[in-house]
């Protein structure tokens, strides 16, 4: 885990790294979120609408976001204010994912930056993309 | 820039960050008489301001703005003295 502080942040500065979610997780998911939504959960009803597999939560796929602020930009001292999504693939069980994620603005004056942070799969489609905004917290 | 100018762009990015879409913002307008103009809404103006004009604000700078009016004289320096 990055232990960045302010000092240590500067436009451009980038972290990245791959994760991949199981059947397991995308059923934690359901429970944790209540979706019980066939595209998520039921893979005939997903064949039946076109997707070759279940699609993937959306959140569940973005709360990677949450892991490049918490644990890499800038980890353990982060925290995450507030975050623009916005979705642009279905992606699917145990594809790789890579997460990405670089800084490119600072207000200077309340010491919070912004990143601007993208899904892709190996083929490099974009699955999603955000711009979170992110503060620190701990002095 | 004209201070009517300025505050027809403040009002702007007060209606779009505070998600307030019939806002109407005065040079009187402050945190007390603005709803949810809270502290974390607050950085979010401060940025949308520093981006919107091309600006850079210093804490020091902020702390002592009373009102909207007070930040359209610190913007009118701000864009004079570039």
């Amino acid at each position: 885990m990055n232990v960045y502080r302010w000092a240590d942040i500067h436009v451009g500065l980038t972290h990245s790294f791959e994760a991949m979610f199981t059947e397991k997780m995308v059923s934690d998911f359901a429970e944790i979120s209540g979706d019980i939504n066939p595209l998520h959960v039921n893979g005939e009803y997903a064949a039946s609408v076109g997707y070759p597999a279940p699609v993937l939560f959306g959140l569940m796929t973005s709360s990677l976001y949450s892991r490049l602020v918490g644990v890499y930009l800038p980890g353990k001292f982060g925290l995450l204010q507030g975050i623009d999504l916005d979705f642009n693939a279905p992606c699917f069980v145990r594809e790789v994912l890579t997460v990405k994620g670089e800084v490119v603005y600072m207000t200077e004056a309340y010491q919070r930056f912004e990143v601007k942070a993208s899904i892709r799969k190996a083929d490099g489609k974009l699955v999603s993309k955000a711009t979170i905004r992110i503060g620190f917290h701990g002095g | 820039m004209s201070s009517e100018d300025l505050l027809l762009g403040l009002q702007e990015i007060f209606r779009d960050v505070l998600d307030q879409g019939d806002l109407v913002l005065t040079l009187h307008s402050n945190a007390e008489n603005v709803p949810d103009w809270d502290s974390l809404a607050h950085v979010n103006l401060i940025t949308a301001i520093e981006k919107r004009y091309k600006v850079k604000f210093a804490l020091g700078e902020l702390q002592d703005l009373k009102n909207v009016g007070d930040m359209i004289e610190l913007l009118q320096s701000k864009l004079a003295a570039k």
